[in-house]
């Protein structure tokens, strides 16, 4: 049997197996009592052998299947698991990982696999000899007192439980809610039903994406899981008093068991091929649009009418690619607990890491370029966010420190926060250095939040006191903005001293398709996302003032600075004294400003085109699409313009 | 006595219209804003049980106010007031923390069905 064809099914696969036990291994530490995480891991050991030795990975097959062994022998109770085994099975998921990547591509195991077998070996004919005591004591750094042996253990129990959430218990529901037909804002009653259904238990698998309730053509059905320990009549009660509810259907959740038939129904996809549906699906969209707009040019009714029915489908062609490739942020959010674990047990900081709304979904795309900055800002956090135990309890703050991760879906975007309880960023001295580069004024005494992300993000600018092995290295924040901004998104950057420092980056849902508002420059149009859109006005209809040296508007007794693009963009006088003027009112955070534009065009799906900006290219262009007469548009970067 | 209910809404004809379909029903019209700060302050003061709060307000709109308002009452019952086609406004007004909403043309029957949903 030719195996060849199966190793990128072999890889993705083993990964996830590889991942779980990731998770499993660090609940486990948490709890060495416990006694589900070891029939995981021996289970996910045991198909990565079983896989490995089919491919022909002998090596690969071996080391899993040593690992296998010594958590057998724990499984079987032939010795208690000890602090070493924790390390020496992190290890080895390591050892796995490079070996399933190395293997793949036909190369040889790294070194390391010898000596973990011998020691995995080693540690199983050890078994329970000797190596008990003061284990306790010795673990992670985290405890604080001097407290040894089993009740250390039990501390050691305590971080597993700060869930944020509280974990429902009762049977799993199929609901689904039906909103009454005559309703009005469906979308916004059929959230109200979620939100009761949240109040009485635990609400996952919503359909549709969040996004769906927002559309005036929704159609009032929504259906989720609910794990509740509340009777079939009080849910529908419950879900009953959001109002306007005209249907309650309540099913049992089929049980795990069943969920993994049910899986036997899914099949793999490759994600290019993925890619290319989109592609294919965002080509159908301009297509959509220059046919209605051919038909409302022709004026004839039926094809106007056959216009729109080609419109709905493309529509939900559209959706549905983009919902297959809509992943929840939990898969990034899964790698952090270990990389917090290794880097805090390195630097000897004690850190907890919290995560929260990692249910939130994201395209795919998105996702994987978000994963790196990411990974590098949690690094960032506890490498020079957070002080060791000692400065902390100096600092009169608990010795363990804080990460957290928040995932939160805003309008047409997603919101990741990363903060941090540390000792926040030292502003006098990147004042010391932004003066010595030029980057701020020489009789500057502070620095606002956004003059420092300004500072910080400028190429090779370190955060770093001391240069680290960790994150130091002078590749930083630039880099995240950088990779943040090509996506369309914005970083902000709030920093306390003392208190700790927060970064909020916020992305697309999706990058492919945009909803925009096309807006006239002299004789050009441009695209200008929606997600950042927060309103239109007419120029003179508002009071000008000014923000420091630039010309503004007030809107709402709020003075937001103005771009006059044509200026900008250097198309002045080719729109001649026209007074009344559109202005775009931009949000991208917390900053506001105001675009002033010769013509509102409307609004419009756009296909965002690769784009390779030409040396020299000015930065408030964020990418370029093929509008519906065939002609490119350049799309301005919101971000950089406020 | 009825519930406290503060009316926010800038324009006056809806203020009232809303304060007489509340007041016929018997609850008590405690205050009115005309403007998301205004809210937010005499919520503040009046810690009414319940606000029915427009969307569009100048200085500081509705779903401002009812986050502001949230931040520090989570528990406070806002009523949003919304028009058609704001459906993705009433759907941030909810994430903010609004607990039900009416939509214009009000009817008077709607309006107390939603209020007393809120009220619970």
């Amino acid at each position: 049997m030719d195996v060849a064809k199966y190793a990128a099914l072999f890889i993705s696969e083993s990964r996830e197996h590889l991942q779980a036990m990731n998770q499993l291994l660090l609940a486990w530490e948490r709890e060495p009592q416990a006694t589900a995480p070891v029939e995981g891991l021996f289970r996910a050991i045991h198909s990565i052998k079983g896989m490995a030795a089919t491919m022909g990975f002998t090596p690969l097959a071996d080391l899993a299947h040593r690992g296998e062994n010594l958590l057998d022998a724990v499984r079987a109770g032939k010795f208690a698991v000890k602090t070493e085994h924790f390390e020496l099975l992190f290890r080895t998921v390591d050892a796995l990982e490079a070996g399933v990547a190395a293997s793949a591509a036909g190369k040889p195991l790294p070194r390391e696999g010898d000596a973990l077998v011998k020691a995995l070996d080693a540690a199983v004919r050890r078994g329970g000899k000797g190596g008990e005591a003061g284990e306790g004591g010795k673990r992670g750094g985290r405890k604080i007192s001097g407290k040894g042996g089993k009740e250390a253990v039990e501390d050691q129990a305590e971080p597993s439980t700060p869930d944020p959430r509280p974990s429902a218990t009762g049977p799993l529901l199929d609901i689904r809610v039906v909103i009454h037909p005559g309703a009005m804002l469906k979308g916004a009653r059929a959230l109200l039903a979620l939100r009761k259904a949240e109040a009485i238990g635990e609400v996952s698998r919503v359909r549709p994406q969040a996004g769906e309730f927002e559309r005036e053509d929704f159609d009032g059905k929504v259906a989720f899981r609910l794990r509740t320990s509340a009777a079939p009549a009080e849910v529908d009660a419950a879900i009953r008093s959001a109002g306007d509810v005209a249907s309650v259907g309540i099913d049992l959740a089929s049980d795990e068991q069943v969920v993994d038939a049910s899986a036997l129904r899914q099949i793999r996809i490759d994600l290019g091929r993925l890619d290319a549906l989109m592609k294919l699906a965002g080509e159908l969209v301009v297509a959509r649009n220059r046919l209605l707009d051919l038909a409302r040019d022709a004026g004839d009714p039926e094809l106007i009418q056959l216009g729109e029915r080609i419109s709905r489908l493309v529509g939900a062609v559209q959706g549905e690619v983009l919902e297959a490739r809509l992943t929840p942020v939990r898969e990034v959010f899964e790698r952090f607990p270990r990389v917090a674990r290794d880097l805090a047990r390195d630097l000897g900081k004690q850190v907890r890491l919290e995560l929260e709304g990692g249910e939130i979904e994201l395209d795919r795309a998105v996702l994987d370029e978000i994963a790196d900055p990411l990974v590098h800002l949690v690094r960032n956090a506890i490498d020079h966010g957070i002080e060791l135990p000692r400065d902390r309890a100096r600092a009169g703050k608990p010795a363990e420190g804080l990460v957290r991760l928040t995932a939160l879906r805003e309008k047409n975007s997603v919101a990741i926060r990363i903060s941090d309880d540390g000792r926040g960023i030292d502003r006098s001295r990147i004042l010391g250095k932004a003066k010595a580069e030029g980057l701020v004024d020489l009789g500057a005494t502070t620095l606002t939040d956004e003059q420092l992300l300004r500072v910080l993000s400028r190429s090779g600018f370190s955060t770093a006191a001391v240069v680290s092995d960790v994150s130091g290295r002078g590749v930083g924040v630039d880099v995240v903005m950088t990779r943040i901004r090509s996506l369309g998104g914005s970083v902000e950057l709030e920093s306390n001293p003392g208190h700790g420092t927060t970064f909020v980056l916020r992305v697309p849902l999706t990058l492919a398709i945009v909803r925009s508002m096309l807006v006239q420059v002299g004789a050009e149009r441009y695209v200008v996302p929606l997600t950042y859109v927060s309103e239109t006005l007419e120029f003179t209809s508002l009071p000008a003032t000014s923000l420091g040296q630039r010309e503004a508007l007030m809107v709402r007794d709020r003075a937001v600075p103005i771009t006059h693009l044509a200026t900008l963009f250097g198309t002045e006088g080719a729109v001649d004294g026209q007074r009344r003027r559109p202005v775009v009112l931009l949000q991208v955070g917390e900053r506001r400003g105001a675009l002033v534009v010769d013509a509102l065009l409307g609004q419009q799906e756009i296909v965002v085109e690769p784009f390779e900006a030409p040396v020299g290219m000015p930065g408030w262009f964020g990418g370029a699409t093929i509008l519906p007469d065939g002609t490119p548009a350049l799309i301005l970067d919101a971000a950089a313009l406020v | 006595m009825g519930h406290s209910v503060l009316v926010c809404d800038d324009a006056i004809f809806m203020r009232t219209m809303i304060a007489d379909i509340l007041a016929s029903a018997g609850y008590d019209v405690v205050g009115e804003a005309e403007t998301g700060a205004q809210a937010v302050e005499k919520y503040k003061q009046l810690k009414p049980d319940l606000v029915t709060m427009d969307i569009v307000m100048p200085d500081m709109g509705g779903i401002d106010a009812v986050r502001e308002i949230c931040k520090g009452d989570p528990d406070a019952k806002i009523l949003m007031c919304s028009a058609m086609g704001q459906q993705a406004l009433v759907v941030e007004a909810i994430q903010a923390g609004a607990k039900d909403f009416v939509v214009k043309p009000f009817q008077p029957s709607r309006v107390l069905e939603a209020v007393q949903r809120v009220l619970g």
